[in-house]
């Protein structure tokens, strides 16, 4: 009896993954240049990138309902969401295929069954070679800005 | 070397040998047709009598028979699509498609693997309304019956198709397999505390990758057929030893206890004999006259008119409708609208409707629609026939109406799904926006 549950805790056992082979979370998205002032959409990260002016921002793509990749949709009249230095100027809305659930500009879930916003991460630039880089484990607040300089 | 003898002999070789060293599918007496049932592996799990009453179309619609004919359809046309597939995220998509396009017969054969896994889901699924409808989960006057359990056993199996269903669905690897299987694995991890975790055990890391698809293949191939395998096995030695379909307890349970008479040849007690009395047998089973016959041929005949019938139709039908293969699995990219499986749509209809605010507290749709609720319809079907307190008699009748404010809940219920199903299949467009039929989709950039 005690060799067949050793025998079967132990292949119960083997099926739960010790290693994770998932992609690294910080990540280089390429040189600031590279961002035009407005959106930019990176697939591979499922993230949108911001730029205003030469300050940068980052919000994920990834629904918080059930994982979908929600769409940018840009708005026909531009709104503006914040005030004073943490003014931002919404250009898109986000819209989920899954479940229909729509987002803000900045994230923010407006309709649909989203229970939450869209998460926004923190950009940095590369030490090296100055890069933007994105660290998709590091949520921030909404007044999170990198401004380069 | 004295051969074989396979013909029929006329007259038994001598007196009290049989006449009839095999079996026959036409005997001539109660007794070759019960040497049928105990010679024949393939009838072995057949009683030797049954009710006629049980055996009517009109009753049990053969869903049972069907949903098993279907499940044997699937083990023998998987067999082939085994040798062809590979499962493997570099190798899945193409290999499917050379079965689709390249092999011979490979399309016929995954749309016979695909109609009858579909079919199986929908007479699976009828045959527990019929059992509800009938309340055949009820037990009679029999000894040792335990039909509630047995319906607790249905409930499993009815969820290990829909699961057998979910895991074949993702081993394609194309777009439909992936984001269906994305929503479907993002239920689960929506539970409070666990759910992460239960979502990386079943997708075997955080991501739908390698790992995810040979656990879907494995649970696919092996586990779940043999666990349906074994609870199918399971599920008919209980019918046996509830005696038969519910509608026969009627013939138990109306009748009065029918007394026959001596029979000549058998044997009684010697008190009884000595004593004068008569001895007499009180009969109180299915075995009232005339409400049986033998299973062979009768039983026999109409199970292969079932079986035969599923396996003739599942084949022309997958003549004529093909199986969909949509683009590789892209990560990058959600098809707009992601639809989940047609048998999973009203549960999308319900994650979609189902988060609740209370002020600044979200309770995510996805928990409360995709495992509260159905959690709780699937609790409520597995207690169900305790707290069903409708008299005997109730059982193994379409709709009594000692039953009538229950079944017409059940057929709310079963109503509503349905309807969302149909919602979900039809009036959904990009954005799982609601479009009437007549009205045209807006055209949508596949990209950004």
């Amino acid at each position: 009896m005690a060799a067949l549950t050793a025998q079967g805790a132990a292949s119960l056992r083997s099926l739960v993954p010790n290693v994770s082979y998932d992609s690294p979370t910080t990540v280089k998205l390429g040189s600031p240049a590279d961002f035009p002032d407005g959106l930019k959409f990176l697939p591979d990260e499922r993230l949108f990138v911001f730029r205003q002016g030469n300050t940068f921002h980052a919000i994920s793509a990834v629904c918080t309902h059930l994982g979908c990749t929600v769409r940018a949709e840009a708005l026909a009249n531009l709104q503006t969401a914040g005030s004073g230095a943490g003014e931002l100027r919404l250009t898109h809305r986000f819209l989920c295929p899954c479940h229909g659930s729509e987002y803000k500009g900045d994230g923010s879930n407006v309709s649909g069954p989203a229970p939450k916003p869209l998460a926004w991460y923190r950009l940095s630039f590369a030490p090296d070679d100055g890069q933007l880089v994105v660290d998709l484990a590091a949520e921030v607040d909404t007044d999170f800005r990198l401004t380069a300089g | 070397m004295p051969m074989p003898f396979f013909g029929r002999k006329a007259e038994p070789d001598a007196p009290g040998v049989h006449p009839d060293p095999l079996w026959s599918l036409q005997p001539r007496s109660d007794r070759e047709a019960g040497d049928a049932i105990t010679s024949n592996f393939a009838f072995h799990a057949f009683p030797a009598k049954v009710s006629k009453a049980s055996m009517a179309w009109s009753y049990s619609f053969w869903l049972g028979t069907i949903s098993a004919a279907l499940f044997f359809l699937l083990i023998l046309s998987g067999l082939p699509l085994l040798f062809l597939y590979v499962p493997s995220v570099e190798r899945a998509y193409q290999s499917v498609k050379d079965i689709e396009y390249v092999i011979t017969f490979g399309s016929w054969i995954r749309a016979v693997h695909r109609i009858a896994a579909h079919g199986m889901v929908i007479a699976v699924f009828l045959h527990l309304v019929r059992v509800y409808l009938t309340g055949a989960y009820k037990n009679g006057a029999g000894r040792g019956q335990r039909r509630e359990w047995n319906w607790v056993l249905g409930v499993v199996m009815l969820l290990a198709t829909l699961f057998l269903s979910f895991t074949g669905y993702l081993l394609p690897w194309d777009q439909l397999a992936f984001w269906a299987v994305t929503v479907g694995t993002n239920i689960a991890s929506s539970i409070p505390g666990i759910g992460p975790t239960v979502r990386e055990l079943l997708i075997g890391g955080r991501t739908i990758e390698q790992a995810t698809l040979i656990r879907f293949y494995v649970l696919h191939v092996v586990i779940l057929p043999l666990g349906l395998g074994g609870l199918f096995a399971y599920h008919m030695w209980r019918v046996r030893k509830d005696g038969g379909l519910a509608i026969a307890e009627h013939d138990a349970v109306v009748e009065r206890p029918v007394e026959t008479p001596v029979v000549a040849t058998k044997t009684y007690t010697l008190l009884g004999v000595a004593r004068g009395q008569a001895p007499v047998i009180r009969t109180q089973s299915i075995e009232a006259p005339g409400t049986t016959v033998n299973a062979v041929p009768d039983l026999v005949r109409r199970a292969a008119i079932a079986t035969l019938s599923t396996i003739a139709i599942v084949g022309i039908m997958s003549v004529f409708i093909a199986s969909p293969l949509e683009e590789p699995a892209n990560a990058l990219v959600t098809p707009n609208p992601a639809k989940a499986p047609w048998y999973f749509l009203w549960l999308q209809e319900i994650v979609t409707d189902t988060t609740i605010r209370i002020g600044s507290f979200t309770l995510n749709g996805a928990f409360v629609g995709g495992v509260l609720l159905p959690g709780l319809l699937v609790t409520l079907l597995t207690a169900w026939p305790w707290l069903d307190r409708s008299p005997v008699l109730a059982a193994g009748v379409w709709l009594p109406r000692v039953r009538a404010r229950q079944n017409m809940v059940f057929l709310l219920l079963v109503l509503g799904i349905l309807v969302l199903t149909f919602v979900g299949m039809a009036l959904r467009g990009p954005y799982w926006n609601f479009y009437w039929p007549w009205e045209v989709w807006p055209d949508i950039p596949a990209r950004i």
